[in-house]
This record gives C-alpha cells, sequence and structure tokens, in this order.
C-alpha cells in the first residue's frame, strides 16, 4: 500500500476517485427536519399584522361564506373560550416558525410518522407516514386533523382530513369541517416550500391553493406558547359577538384604503384568475 | 504523500457513505428534453391567491410592504414614475425575469430544441430562454430577461425504509425539479409600482410539478432575488400556476407602466 | 352508510312530526335494518360511543355491570348487544334516555330486557323476582309522560318502553362503575323532558339530541322545545368542559347524532345557533312574518353545513325558531 501511496500519479488518481464517489450529481434532498423560519415576502400585511375586514380578494369562497366573512365580529376572540383556540393545520403557514422531526421505529428503523411543531399555541401535528388509513367519518376532528403522508419523489405529500372548522383567512372567512386538504413539502438546498390546497365542497367554489416560503434556521429555536384565558370584556352570559346582515360597516375600508372595487373586494374564483384585471381598469390608488 | 492521506481518507468515507446509504444514482445522460425527469411543457395560468392587490391592481407608489428594499431600493421605489418610464419606453420594466413568473398571465412552455426550453408569457408578451448545457458566461449587453442557465436536479429517491403509504422503502415515482439561475439582467422593478432591482441582480428559481387527487396539475415556481444593491436579503416568493388543457384565455398583452 | 342513517333518522323523526299532529299514534320506526352496522368507538375512560342508524348510543361499563345512555331502534337490538357485549360481559344494569323519540327509545323494552337490576329490601319484598328483571330505565318524569299519554290516549311506546325510574328536579345523581354520574335535566330545549348525562372520571357528556353536529337543532315546539332553551342547554354543556388546552380535549362531548366531540365543536354549534337566533329575533322585532324571515334566509351561511330539504328542513328550522320566540320567550 505505501508503494502506492508514494507514488504521485496513484496519489493523485486516488483523490480523483474518492472525489468522484463523494461528489454526487444534482440529487435533491428529502430531509425536512430541522427548524424553519417563516418568510413573509409574500401576504406581509395579511400573514402577520392580520387581514383587513372585508378582504375577500383573491379568494374562491362561495356566496354562504362570504355571508360568514361579512357577519363575523373579531370581538368574538374576546370570548374566554375563544382565546386560546388555535390555527388550524393548514393554516400554519401564515405565519411563525416552525420544527420538524422524524419518528422511526428503533428495531427496524422505518419511517413511522413526520412531526410538526409550530411556534402559535405550540401546537403539534402527526403526520403518519406507515400507511395507516384514516379514522371513521364519526371519529374526532381535531385542529390538526388525521394526517398522512408519502413521498413523491423528493416531495412530501400530505393528505388531512377530520379537521375541525377553522378559516381561510383571519377576518371571519370559515373552513368548514367537510374540507380535505393537500400538503406538498418541498426542500431546495435551505429553503422549504410548504404548498397547501383545501378543498371545501361547503364553501369554496374551487379549490384553494397557496404555497408559503421557509429558510433552515442553523440555530433555531422556537419559544413556548403558554395561553391562558381571561374575562377581557364582561358581556351577559351566552352573548356572541356578530354583525347582524348588512350592518357591519367596517367591510367597505378595505376598498375605500386601496381603490378596489366592492366586486373584487369581495372574492370568489373569478378574482383569482389573470382576465379578471380587465375589471380592475382604474383600481388602486393612482400616482398623481 | 501530503495528498496521500487526505485521499485515502475520502476514499474511505466514501465507501462507509456507499455501504450505509447505497451508492448515489447515477444522473441520467443526455439531452435536457429526453432526460427531463418532469414534463412542464404546456399552457399554464397564474392562480393569483397570494400578494393579491399587489399584482392584479397596480399598487400606490410607495407601498412595498414585504419586499426587503434596503434604504437605497426604498428611496428609489419612493421615486417611481410610470409617466417617465412610458416616455422613455421602458414600459416593460416590471415585466423582466426577476418578477415576470409573479405577473398574472399564462404561460406556455415549450421546447426550442433539445436543451432549452422556452416560456412565453402573454401578460407583456415576453419570452424567456432557459439554457441547459454547462454553465456559459452570458455574451451580449443586459437584457429584460438576462440569461438563464437550467438544470435537472433529480430526485434522490429516498433511502431505504423512509416510504409511506403501503411503500416499505421506494418512492412513488422519482422526479425532480428545475432549476434556473438567471443574471445579466437590465436593472427593472420587483413590483409594478417600481420597488426596484438592479443589474447585480442574480434570480435562483426552482420549478416543481405537484399534482393533486382532484386532477389539477400544478407548478410551484420559487423565485429568489438577490440583489445587494436594493436589497437586504433575498426576496423570495413561490408562485402557483395551474395546468390548463389548451390555449384558452391565451391573452398577449403589451407592457403597461401602469 | 350516511344516506342509510339520513334516512332512518328521517323516517323516525317523521314519528315524532306525526306526534305532533296526533300524539296518540304509535311511532312510525324503519323496519329494515339488514344493511346496517353498528359500529364502536371509545370516547374516553369508561365510556364508549355505537353509532348505527338511529340516535348515538353511549355505553359505560365496567366491574359493576353496563349502563347505556339511550337505545336507538329495537330491531337493531341485536347488533347492539353484540357490540355491547365485545365491550363488556357484565349484565345491562341502567338505561338513562336523554329525551323521548324514538331514535334514541325504540331500543328500550328490547335493552331493558336483556339486562337485570340488583334489588333488594322492601322493594324485593313487595314485588318478588320481577323487581330483578330487566334494567332500570331513568329519565326526567316529562319523558314517561310523552311516552305514555296519561290523558288515556294511545301510548306513544308500549309499557315496556316506559322509563322505569324518574325524576322531576333538575337532576338526578348515580354512582356506577367506580364514578359519580349526573343526570341533567335541561328545560324546554330539544323537547321538555332533555337530560344531558356527564360522566364525571370519564370526563365524557352524553348529549341526547341537544347537540348534533348534523343538522340545525331540531325543536319539537309540540313537546315543549324552545330556541331559547335550546341555547341554555349548549351554554351548560360548555359550563361543565373542560379542555385541556385550545379549546380540545380534556372533556369529550357524544352527541346525539354525528360524530364525537369536544369543546370546540361545541363551540362551533353554539356560535351558530345563536347567531341565528338573533338574527331571527331581529327580524321579529322589525315585525315580519314567518313568510318574510324564510325569505331573508337567516341561516344562508350555515346551509352548507346544517342545512337540509329532507324531514327536518332548513325552514322547518326557522319556524321553530320563530314560532317559540315570538310567542313571548324572553332572550336569555
Amino acid at each position: 500500500m505505501e508503494f502506492f501511496l508514494r507514488h504521485r500519479i496513484v496519489r493523485r488518481w486516488l483523490l480523483v476517485a474518492a472525489g468522484a464517489l463523494l461528489s454526487l450529481p444534482a440529487f435533491a434532498q428529502i430531509n425536512l427536519s430541522g427548524v424553519w423560519q417563516n418568510q413573509l415576502d409574500e401576504d406581509f400585511p395579511d400573514r402577520l399584522a392580520g387581514p383587513e375586514l372585508g378582504d375577500f380578494a383573491g379568494l374562491p369562497i362561495n356566496a354562504a361564506d362570504r355571508l360568514r366573512g361579512e357577519t363575523w365580529d373579531a370581538s368574538l376572540i374576546t370570548l374566554p373560550e375563544y382565546q386560546c383556540r388555535v390555527h388550524p393545520s393548514d393554516y400554519a403557514s401564515a405565519f411563525a416558525d416552525i420544527r420538524i422531526w422524524e419518528e422511526f421505529d428503533r428495531n427496524s428503523q422505518t419511517l413511522i410518522a413526520i412531526h410538526l411543531h409550530h411556534f402559535a399555541w405550540a401546537t403539534e401535528r402527526t403526520i403518519w407516514m406507515d400507511g395507516r388509513p384514516h379514522p371513521p367519518e364519526y371519529a374526532l376532528h381535531t385542529a390538526m386533523g388525521f394526517s398522512t403522508g408519502k413521498w413523491e419523489g423528493d416531495i412530501l405529500t400530505v393528505t388531512t382530513d377530520h379537521l375541525k372548522e377553522g378559516w381561510f383567512r383571519r377576518n371571519g372567512l370559515a373552513r368548514s369541517d367537510k374540507a380535505v386538504v393537500t400538503e406538498h413539502f418541498i426542500r431546495h438546498d435551505n429553503g422549504l416550500t410548504w404548498v397547501t390546497e383545501v378543498d371545501d365542497p361547503a364553501y369554496l367554489e374551487e379549490p384553494l391553493l397557496r404555497s408559503r416560503d421557509y429558510v433552515f434556521s442553523v440555530a433555531g429555536q422556537i419559544a413556548p406558547y403558554p395561553c391562558e384565558s381571561v374575562e377581557e370584556i364582561i358581556r351577559p352570559r351566552g352573548v356572541i359577538p356578530h354583525h347582524l346582515p348588512g350592518t357591519n360597516t367596517f367591510l367597505k375600508e378595505y376598498q375605500q384604503r386601496h381603490g378596489i372595487p366592492d366586486d373584487a373586494a369581495m372574492g370568489g374564483a373569478k378574482t383569482m384568475y389573470p382576465e379578471y384585471r380587465a375589471k380592475l381598469k382604474g383600481a388602486g390608488v393612482q400616482p398623481k | 504523500m501530503k495528498l496521500a492521506i487526505p485521499s485515502a481518507l475520502m476514499l474511505g468515507a466514501a465507501w462507509c457513505a456507499q455501504a450505509q446509504f447505497g451508492a448515489p444514482p447515477r444522473a441520467p445522460q443526455g439531452p435536457a428534453k429526453t432526460i427531463a425527469p418532469i414534463d412542464l411543457t404546456g399552457y399554464w395560468v397564474s392562480i393569483i391567491t397570494e400578494d393579491w392587490r399587489f399584482r392584479m391592481i397596480t399598487p400606490p407608489k410607495g407601498d412595498t410592504e414585504g419586499v426587503p428594499l434596503n434604504q437605497a431600493g426604498q428611496k428609489l421605489a419612493a421615486a417611481w414614475d410610470p409617466a417617465k418610464d412610458e416616455a422613455a419606453g421602458e414600459q416593460c420594466k416590471s415585466y423582466g425575469a426577476p418578477a415576470i413568473m409573479r405577473v398574472p398571465g399564462r404561460f406556455h412552455i415549450t421546447w426550442q430544441d433539445d436543451n432549452t426550453l422556452k416560456i412565453e408569457a402573454d401578460a407583456g408578451t415576453q419570452t424567456r430562454l432557459l439554457h441547459f448545457g454547462p454553465a456559459q458566461p452570458p455574451a451580449g449587453p443586459p437584457t429584460l430577461q438576462g440569461y438563464s442557465h437550467a438544470e435537472w436536479v433529480f430526485a434522490q429517491g429516498g433511502t431505504a425504509r423512509r416510504g409511506g403509504e403501503g411503500q416499505p422503502g421506494g418512492v412513488a415515482q422519482r422526479g425532480g425539479s428545475l432549476k434556473v439561475t438567471t443574471t445579466n439582467v437590465q436593472p427593472g422593478y420587483l413590483r409594478k409600482n417600481g420597488a426596484p432591482y438592479s443589474a447585480n441582480a442574480t434570480v435562483t428559481e426552482w420549478y416543481d410539478l405537484v399534482r393533486e387527487t382532484n386532477g389539477s396539475t400544478w407548478v410551484i415556481v420559487k423565485t429568489i432575488v438577490t440583489d445587494p444593491m436594493y436589497l437586504f436579503r433575498p426576496f423570495v416568493t413561490s408562485t402557483n400556476l395551474r395546468k390548463q388543457a389548451d390555449a384558452s384565455g391565451w391573452n398577449p398583452s403589451a407592457c403597461e407602466a401602469r | 352508510m350516511r344516506m342509510m342513517q339520513t334516512i332512518l333518522a328521517l323516517l323516525a323523526a317523521a314519528a315524532f312530526g306525526a306526534a305532533q299532529q296526533a300524539p296518540a299514534r304509535a311511532p312510525g320506526v324503519p323496519q329494515n335494518f339488514d344493511n346496517v352496522e353498528v359500529h364502536t368507538l371509545p370516547a374516553q375512560g369508561n365510556v364508549y360511543m355505537l353509532v348505527g342508524s338511529g340516535g348515538n348510543i353511549t355505553v359505560q361499563a365496567g366491574s359493576d355491570g353496563v349502563l347505556l345512555v339511550d337505545t336507538e331502534y329495537a330491531g337493531l337490538a341485536d347488533k347492539i348487544l353484540a357490540a355491547i357485549h365485545k365491550i363488556s360481559d357484565k349484565p345491562l344494569r341502567y338505561i338513562i334516555n336523554t329525551h323521548y323519540h324514538p331514535d334514541h327509545t325504540n331500543g328500550n323494552e328490547r335493552l331493558r330486557k336483556a339486562g337485570s337490576t340488583i334489588a333488594g329490601g322492601n322493594v324485593a319484598g313487595d314485588l318478588g323476582a320481577e323487581a330483578s328483571q330487566g334494567a332500570q330505565i331513568i329519565a326526567h318524569v316529562n319523558v314517561l309522560d310523552r311516552m305514555s299519554a296519561p290523558t288515556g290516549q294511545q301510548a306513544a311506546a308500549p309499557q315496556g318502553a316506559w322509563p322505569t325510574d324518574t325524576f322531576t328536579g333538575n337532576e338526578k345523581k348515580l354512582w356506577f362503575n367506580n364514578e359519580g354520574i349526573e343526570i341533567i335535566h335541561i328545560a324546554n330545549a330539544h323537547t321538555d323532558g332533555d337530560s344531558i348525562v356527564y360522566f364525571r372520571k370519564s370526563d365524557v357528556i352524553s348529549t341526547g339530541d341537544l347537540f348534533v353536529t348534523t343538522t340545525y337543532p331540531i325543536i319539537d315546539v309540540a313537546a315543549g322545545g324552545t330556541i331559547n332553551g335550546y341555547i341554555e342547554g349548549l351554554n351548560h354543556i360548555i359550563d361543565l368542559i373542560v379542555p385541556v388546552y385550545g379549546q380540545e380535549g380534556g372533556t369529550l362531548v357524544i352527541p346525539g347524532h354525528g360524530r364525537l366531540c369536544d369543546l370546540g365543536d361545541v363551540l362551533n354549534y353554539r356560535e351558530m345557533v345563536t347567531i341565528i337566533r338573533d338574527r331571527v329575533q331581529d327580524m321579529i322585532k322589525k315585525g315580519m312574518t314567518l313568510e318574510q324571515v324564510k325569505a331573508a334566509k337567516p341561516t344562508f351561511d350555515y346551509d352548507p353545513l346544517y342545512g337540509s330539504s329532507t324531514f327536518w328542513t332548513t325552514d322547518r328550522f326557522v319556524e321553530a325558531v320563530y314560532k317559540t320566540l315570538s310567542s313571548g320567550e324572553k332572550k336569555k
């Protein structure tokens, strides 16, 4: 061996061989584990500060859901029993950091599940990777739902049902408990794209697909998120804050502030398509 | 002897890695069109469920929320003057490579040749050429669409026992992504209201295909714009295009500065 | 299965609907259960949920025996007993009825006979061997009145199905299988004889039709049901629940129809009912007629979730809300 290692040509070829073995062609990664920091370059005002009242534009909601949004009162979440209500799993990608980790069977080292922890309300969900079936329709629904996943190439595709009622946007647009959600987790280098498609036969004209981006956080830490209910507003027992249909005066604020026609602000599938721009000529607050 | 030990160590490490994880799959060889792991050809429509008021209408000057502009970038955005752009024949500044995939419209993707993928956008009547093969320095002056180098990134296919849904080891399909790196761009706008990018901007894009159980097919285009002149960090968006059966709605239109 | 459940539930409810018109008639109960399966879902602690075709059944099982809340249809009794025997081979001791409707009580007689009561003392001395025959059926006295028709007309249910142990106050307490059980009467809600059953250690509440996930609230106006009483019942259920976190977990709820639930589900349902009640109340204040209220569609945004065009239609729900509010009930 030492004879060969002494020869320069042999050493150089060894180096080349090792490099060839170690160097990979352009193959993707499929381990999603780690802490991922939410990037808010898209929909920044909506996702962080919160959506404006009456901003339903670009969402394929139907008339029934529109009425849910029009009559929703933000004071609802001042009720003690609503204060610690968590964001459902299909809304989680709207904001805040997440941690993903894998769970393996100790003996066989087979992947059982992928877990995801979300900063807001410290919610955790399980994506079952072991082929188990979804529970029967009469089983409990949860905010996280019941999720199973599979790899499609290097994309993790997840199907979730058994969701509690949630929301498409946190300004009153309800997402029903009949929805089925399909997600795709796509990693490239230190970036993660989380794609969510919601199929809601009760409240959507068409499926709603959105994608959010994350960056890997090397020293990532996620803070705890305890929540305790308190009495913020003293009300008579059983009062539910809401607006009677046609009485919500706040609905026009978004339209007026941004110069958006009512038809557009009220959403619907048509507002998602490029051709709808033709109806928006002159909309917006134009430069002088 | 100086190279011997590192060489031996590298060789040993490589051998160990292969023993544990199996040999990495060989990259397919051949023209890009032949070895494509995903089929991006066809007509695609923007579905605007994100950044609606920044994309469907022109936001007012200075409203650049979400774009990580540094001080210089903000100053330039505050000076946006669409009339000036129109007078100078620069109506297309918001249709350049860093922004075009985000403009509401339809896209037609075809193979110009075995190693060049062509993306046509009806909004602004723009054409991009994505060049496969060895990366080459762009020739010629900067252009609106710059020079795009493309490469297929093949799915690793998963190691043993990482599958799911009845697949104890393997994966349903190999798949992969398209990675595009674009340089040599003319200065332009990341948003229609003048949020700027400079000629120093580099655009990295990832194109991934997903198929839904309801039958729809989407390409998710992740766009990362890096511009040390006007951005304090990369600007990252992911745009969702849904496949169409045909050219319905294809509507070539001129660029608009407003 | 869902279609079969819907059809059978509709037929049963038609029975009480008909009873509203002619209380003396015998209930029209579905006859064919060949294709109906009874499914068992463990809830929590000692408590299980059985799902068949009528109302859900709650089973509490332990060393003392078996306790049921409601009994569905007699035609399913064999399947129900088979499901119970997979949980426990102990004798059935108690049946609690949440209300009188046949989709919750029609199985009383058959299931009662499959059980037995521990009797002794004066009762055994007075009644003899009869005292220990069959399980006890516990319910609010108004349930007995509805099933037995004390007015002298034909009873709505056979005597063997009647409650044997009634109470008139706000609640009755029981200790069984190492836990306290509260049977809490909710006045004038779904009917005038509703009870919810709270298993304190297992931390499960059986609500009967005071809470469902499948339709708008069924308000049996002819049997004393009112919308405000219904909402008060939901609020009472909410008061009893302690969630683990974020409106989830902790106390589980077995509804009269539909899936296993927890606080979040009850809150969503209460929100819906209260909002619709408020809308109709507002319309009544404006002097709108029933037809005008129906035309205004006060339930429109919830119709995709709870609306129906068969039996308990959306219109019938609105009508019930309108009538009970218009009759001068004070909004609570």
